[in-house]
């Protein structure tokens, strides 16, 4: 009777100290940096790499998603962009953040899949509008007439950025969605800083126009919409 | 950086939009906005054409790819060739006959849960489930177990006897009878007699070996049963820690996305 308690505090025992330990290295894995990371891949590490992928492959699949429109090609470009990655690690000197290292790739991708396919981005969204998804994805506080005028407001400005020229819509989605500087973006698209603010007004200017086009007043959205 | 703001000076306000003008600019643009109400309302509109884009939010579909190492290496100088791939459910990744037997592990547990009963007797196969049915079998509790089991002891005593007596009457009466002293209109009963006699005792010998069979099949279940409780006992701790752990990275990965971005 004594060996069975014995037992059981020493399983008990182990099982929290591996359940800390596994704590600790969950913890440990998402403090470690991108850079970090980037070391131990090169030197073979695959669950490295597998790590990155796992906190980049959002983003990457949001740029390519809001740049070409088409959940099926967004996916694809993703997946090539962690591929050529992964074969070009060596080559990365860590001039840049890996992050802007991967934009980059997954720009080019999104880029020549245009070309190739020469088509302009699609504006792929539901007929219809789910209330239950609506209601699941607001806030407790808001009513499903904002979350519905909320979800009009962003399919409108999908159909606005989509009639964007490329360069205008690289520049709105990097600063908006991804918090790059205009500095950042200025380097990934390989033009001044002047230009990358030009971009950005321009762009912004006419996904402007086309809301007001759209019936929506641009200077009261916020007190409409929130 | 100028310290004077027109009008025109549309990348100034952009800068002043995204908050990266420099303090010495953004109070020059704030001044001037103060004065000018076509900026005031420029500024107004652009913020909320960025409110709009805000409310664009991409779908978010199941993505998880991973790298996948192929056993080849194709350069002496870099790990082997890589695959990025999305990645499979953990049970995508069993064996196929590990599967077959966790099916199979199934199945019997079910049958053990539901008493399922197979028979052979003069009627035929016989197939039954159930706790209530009469006649069933003993289950894993030892208390029902021992009700029926000195009965069978008993009958399977009871045959033994019986197949003794058949026995021994069957080896004496060819002995006691004499040579030619029979007549042939006795000789038939007689061999009616005899085959009854060993119809008799094969089918007490049958019920012998039933019972045997019976008792046979009855421990070998218990003992299974008793192997799958503690089959279902360790699967139930390694799940319950197992859950534990994904809800504490649930826990850490939900946190973490509530960092602002960078």
């Amino acid at each position: 009777m004594l060996g069975l308690d014995i037992t059981g505090l020493l399983a008990g025992h182990t099982g929290r100290r591996a359940h800390e330990e596994g704590a600790t290295l969950a913890v440990h894995a998402l403090t470690i940096t991108d850079e970090e990371l980037v070391v131990r891949s090169k030197d073979g590490d695959v669950e490295s790499f597998n790590q990155l992928i796992t906190r980049w492959e959002r983003p990457i699949f949001a740029l390519a998603y809001r740049t070409l429109g088409r959940e099926e090609d967004a996916r694809d470009v993703c997946q090539e962009t962690f591929f050529r990655a992964h074969r070009a690690l060596k080559g990365f000197k860590g001039e840049a953040k890996f992050s802007s290292w991967l934009y980059r790739i997954a720009l080019n991708l999104c880029r020549d899949w245009m070309r190739r396919q020469r088509r302009t981005p699609t504006v792929q969204m539901p007929e219809d509008t789910d209330i239950a998804e609506l209601a699941a994805a607001g806030g407790p506080v808001e009513s499903i007439e904002t979350l519905v005028a909320r979800r009009e407001l962003g399919r409108a400005a999908q159909r606005a950025m989509a009639t964007l020229p490329d360069e205008q819509r690289t520049a709105i989605i990097l600063k908006e969605y991804h918090g790059l500087t205009f500095q950042e973006i200025a380097d990934m698209q390989g033009c001044p800083l002047s230009t990358v603010k030009t971009r950005l007004y321009q762009g912004l200017s006419v996904v402007r126009r086309q809301l007001e086009e759209g019936g929506m007043s641009v200077a009261d959205i916020r007190g409409d919409a929130s | 950086m100028s310290t004077r703001f027109t009008c025109d000076d549309t990348e100034s306000l952009v800068a002043y939009l995204y908050d990266e003008a420099d303090p010495v600019l953004r109070s020059t643009v704030e001044r001037h906005l103060v004065e000018c109400a076509r900026c005031r309302d420029e500024v107004a509109a652009l913020g909320g054409v960025r409110h709009a884009l805000a409310q664009w939010t991409p779908v978010a579909p199941p993505l998880r790819f991973s790298v996948v190492q192929t056993p080849l290496p194709v350069a002496a100088d870099f790990p082997a060739a890589q695959v990025i791939r999305p990645r499979v459910a953990a049970w995508q990744t069993v064996p196929v006959w590990a599967q077959v037997a966790a099916a199979t592990l199934a199945v019997a547990v079910g049958a053990a849960v539901a008493n399922v009963q197979v028979r052979h007797d003069a009627g035929g196969w016989t197939v039954s489930t159930g706790w209530m049915a009469p006649g069933s079998s003993a289950s894993a509790r030892p208390a029902v177990d021992e009700s029926w089991r000195p009965a069978l002891a008993a009958l399977e005593q009871s045959l033994r006897g019986d197949l003794r007596a058949a026995a021994a009457a069957t080896v004496v009466a060819p002995v006691t009878a004499p040579a030619g002293a029979v007549a042939d209109r006795d000789l038939l009963p007689r061999v009616r007699a005899l085959i009854e006699a060993s119809e008799r005792r094969q089918q007490q010998e049958l019920a012998l070996r039933l019972t045997q069979f019976n008792r046979d099949v009855d421990l070998q279940r218990r003992a299974d049963l008793v192997r799958i409780d503690q089959g279902i006992g360790q699967l139930e701790g390694r799940t319950g820690a197992e859950v534990q752990r994904q809800r504490q990275m649930l826990d850490l990965i939900v946190r973490a996305g509530l960092r602002p971005p960078q």
